[in-house]
């Protein structure tokens, strides 16, 4: 059996087009309109819910023939919660400006829909392995509407990308503008919208 | 056992084992995160009186370099007398100061101000007359991003340069924050007073034009000192900050 044919591979691939967690469940959509001014903070909010998804899927797993019902919630919220705040220590000591930048925003992973939702529909129900890669796959997912986003965003709106000026100077001397609009919220509503559509043209079912 | 104890006991390990996992994060990071702190102040230090291009990344160590070369950190009492060096016991307040070829060309004071939903710090810069303000930053605040967490943003800040403190006469005034734009609220004669607010935070400004009120009079005498020219470069006999403290 080709290896794109195994079940990991489907569980790991499926979020990235077919089932992407911002496309299809509209998940997370509160963060993608908020950190894609700029792809350095996309990218980084990216890896960051990455790491966090990831691994808590994993610990849930680990845990899900333990945990008791009743509190099975609050003790995943608790495991979140713990991850989450290691991802902002570690973006606090080794790269502070972008979490300057991301602010609240790396707290609110935990109230990221995404990483409940795996957790509930996936990690509780499927072995460890299974649960990390699928953690993997929606993170990455995720984090490549965050960065297509803050690509078409970075671009339009500031010239630049990853900060560095990329649309010659030649052309805002022929009348070019920057679109001062893409740097607003409802611009990444209009961007995430387009990329629906594309999505939807291309995968059918 | 019955369910409830076990879901009691599930719980209490539950939060025993994310402790030591947030315990050691916190505090094996601790070190580096400090470090950083402290060049991010150092950096909003230079920013204030435009030592620093905002949209280049700097090195550790040349933020550093940058720092020691032009600022020095003094303390001064309530009636703004500079400590000097054999003064101990009174702490005072610290003044930093801009030194360009041995002349003190701005003084930068540390702002702790209310804010709507905490405290927000960082620095005001004034000119050596005394009265004009040289450059504003935020380095800490806990403001709505979006809304309230503009006041770190450029175009908010960079309305403070060229402000005056003072009126006319050189009566003590501050400087605020308008409701809206100060071109289309705030009469012509005062408009060098404000800069423009924020739409959807009025309340930030209005605490952070308070503050920046009660600092600015704190710091009266020392900015009375430099209106009146007596201030205009370092004797040498100045407590300097300790190192510590300037961090």
């Amino acid at each position: 059996m080709k290896i794109t044919q195994t079940r990991q591979f489907k569980i790991f691939s499926d979020p990235f087009l077919k089932n992407n967690p911002i496309f299809m469940q509209m998940l997370g959509i509160c963060s993608a309109l908020a950190v894609t001014v700029q792809l350095k903070t996309a990218f980084v909010m990216g890896l960051s819910l990455t790491f966090v998804l990831a691994f808590s899927n994993l610990t849930i797993s680990l845990l899900r023939n333990v945990i008791p019902r009743n509190i099975r919630m609050i003790v995943e919220l608790s495991i979140i919660a713990t991850l989450v705040i290691i991802a902002d220590e570690m973006l606090r000591a080794f790269l502070y400006d972008i979490s300057k930048q991301l602010s609240v925003f790396v707290g609110l992973i935990i109230t990221n829909c995404i990483v409940m939702g795996r957790a509930e529909t996936f990690a509780l129900g499927n072995p460890p392995g299974l649960s990390f890669l699928d953690g993997l796959g929606n993170g990455i997912g995720y984090g490549t509407v965050l960065v297509a986003v803050a690509f078409i965003r970075e671009l339009l709106g500031s010239g630049n990308l990853f900060g560095y000026s990329v649309i010659p100077q030649s052309f805002y001397v022929a009348g070019y503008e920057d679109m001062g609009f893409m740097l607003l919220a409802p611009a990444a509503f209009i961007i995430i919208g387009l990329l629906v559509w594309l999505q939807k043209s291309i995968v059918k079912d | 056992m019955p369910d409830p104890i076990k879901s009691f006991l599930f719980a209490a390990a539950t939060c025993l084992i994310c402790t030591l996992f947030l315990t050691a994060a916190s505090t094996g990071l601790k070190g580096i995160q400090q470090k950083n702190i402290a060049i991010d102040r150092q950096k909003n230090i230079l920013k204030s009186v435009g030592l620093l291009d905002e949209a280049v990344q700097y090195t550790h160590t040349g933020i550093n370099r940058q720092y020691a070369d032009n600022i020095k950190c003094i303390r001064v009492d309530e009636t703004g007398a500079i400590l000097t060096k054999d003064q101990r016991a009174t702490k005072g307040l610290p003044v930093y100061l801009y030194m360009k070829d041995r002349q003190i060309e701005a003084y930068i004071l540390p702002v702790d101000s209310r804010g709507l939903w905490g405290r927000i710090l960082g620095y005001l810069a004034l000119k050596n007359d005394g009265a004009t303000i040289a450059g504003f930053t935020v380095y800490k605040h806990s403001e709505t991003p979006g809304l309230g967490g503009e006041i770190e943003r450029q175009w908010f800040r960079k309305n403070f340069n060229g402000k005056k403190i003072v009126d006319s006469d050189g009566n003590f005034l501050s400087v605020a924050i308008a409701k809206g734009n100060v071109m289309d609220t705030v009469d012509k004669d005062r408009q060098v007073h404000y800069v423009d607010g924020i739409s959807g935070a009025t309340l930030t400004g209005k605490y952070l034009s308070s503050g920046l009120k009660d600092i600015l009079a704190v710091y009266e005498p020392v900015s009375l000192k430099f209106r009146s020219r007596q201030l205009l470069r370092l004797s040498g006999k100045e407590k300097i900050c300790p190192a510590k403290e300037e961090k």
